[in-house]
């Protein structure tokens, strides 16, 4: 995307999309698929070089895992938008300025502590965020969700055990995850920052509790496993109310790298 | 990090923690099929060994069920005094020893006929 793009491509205008519950679902959908684009695409970049050949394959199939839920999220996302733009549109046509994803993944892949750490702390916190939209009351939603906490699953188990062993090792190992950890901490709450639609969300009954409610049932699950493993518990969130803006270098870059083959031909079909 | 990275560093790294070892995996296709050996991972201990199985035997749907052990585990046993003995072990074969030559033999000598298939007339 260059500079010269038209402004109308910059915004992501929810303002055309109904009614109070479509805009909060529609920006609901789009931050939740923004979070597991960002952290799929970035995770995918250990394909190749991950510690040994069978954590490069665990890490790349996660890392699908990641792109597919987001996959599906944009397609939900362009179905109640309605605005004539596939998933593939709404995920690569976009400046980098136009994400919502959550702040603690404008931190880059970093070394392995640090896409441990990162995947730690946005796994546990989408895992509290999909509970609270189990019951979802809008039902394409509800049937992903299940879906997608299926696989979730999985992830936390991995990640888990890896956060244990890091942890654990002492020496380097554990001072590259903290290193990781305090770099991170104040942006992990980003993730379950309040959203603008939130009222509508809670008042239609998309979302079970507040985003203040989730983020408790989350630190209380965090602040247990730091415990048991020494670790500093998590600070507060920083800057909250840039949650999902004001993106990073490390994320333009992402950016760059993630709609450069269909910046270089839009209307190509695979 | 300041003091708090200089405490741990002076902490030993666990060096058992980390050493990759083998572990055998064994697929079951569908519900029902044996379990088959599928091939191996490395891995520093069960919790990761079985993470990688998944990915490395599961993650395409192509298994119902993971058997995953420490290659170590395994009691190896490949002597060929033991498995290939080199006498004839035929008559330990299910079909046993090979009769229908002296069976044969037997009954020309005594002039007997070959029996004749029982028609239930006895």
């Amino acid at each position: 995307m260059t500079e010269s793009e038209p402004v109308e491509r910059i915004a992501m205008d929810f303002t055309d999309a109904g009614d109070g519950r479509e805009r909060a679902i529609a920006l609901l959908l789009l931050s939740m698929a923004d979070d597991e684009f960002v952290i799929g695409f970035s995770d995918s970049e250990w394909t190749g070089i991950g510690p040994i050949l069978e954590e490069d394959v665990a890490i790349s199939s996660l890392a699908q895992d990641e792109l597919g839920h987001a996959q599906a999220l944009y397609r939900l996302f362009a179905e109640v938008v309605a605005d004539g733009r596939d998933a593939d549109a709404v995920a690569y046509d976009r400046p980098a300025e136009g994400y919502l994803h959550a702040r603690l993944l404008d931190h880059g892949r970093g070394d392995w502590a640090a896409t441990i750490a990162r995947r730690y702390l946005y796994e546990t916190a989408d895992a509290a965020r999909l509970a609270a939209l189990a019951e979802t009351s809008f039902e394409p939603l509800r049937d992903l969700v299940a879906k997608i906490r299926r696989e979730e699953r999985y992830h936390l188990m991995h990640v888990e055990a890896w956060l244990d062993r890091l942890a654990e090792a002492g020496g380097e190992p554990r001072r590259r995850l903290m290193v990781a950890l305090e770099a991170m901490g104040p942006d992990a709450g980003t993730v379950l920052a309040l959203l603008p639609g939130e009222p509508a969300l809670l008042r239609h009954g998309i979302l079970a509790e507040p985003f203040a409610a989730v983020e408790s049932t989350w630190r209380a699950r965090v602040d247990g496993t730091f415990g048991r493993l020494g670790l500093a518990p998590l600070p507060a969130t920083r800057d909250p109310g840039t949650a999902r803006t004001r993106h990073s270098h490390a994320f333009r870059a992402l950016h760059h790298e993630f709609t450069m083959v269909r910046g270089s031909e839009a209307a190509a079909t695979w | 990090m300041g003091e708090a990275a200089g405490a741990v560093e002076a902490e030993p790294v666990d060096e058992a923690a980390g050493v990759l070892e083998p572990w055998e995996v064994f697929r079951q296709e569908k519900d029902g099929d044996p379990m088959r050996h599928g091939g191996s991972v490395m891995a520093p201990d069960a919790t990761l060994a079985v993470h990688y199985a998944r990915e490395m035997y599961g993650r395409r749907q192509e298994s119902v069920h993971l058997w995953v052990v420490r290659r170590a585990d395994i009691h190896d046993l490949a002597d060929p005094d033991l498995l290939q003995p080199p006498l004839d072990r035929s008559f330990k074969k299910p079909g046993g020893y090979v009769m229908r030559e002296k069976l044969a033999a037997a009954r020309e000598a005594s002039g007997q006929q070959k029996p004749r298939a029982n028609k239930g007339d006895r």
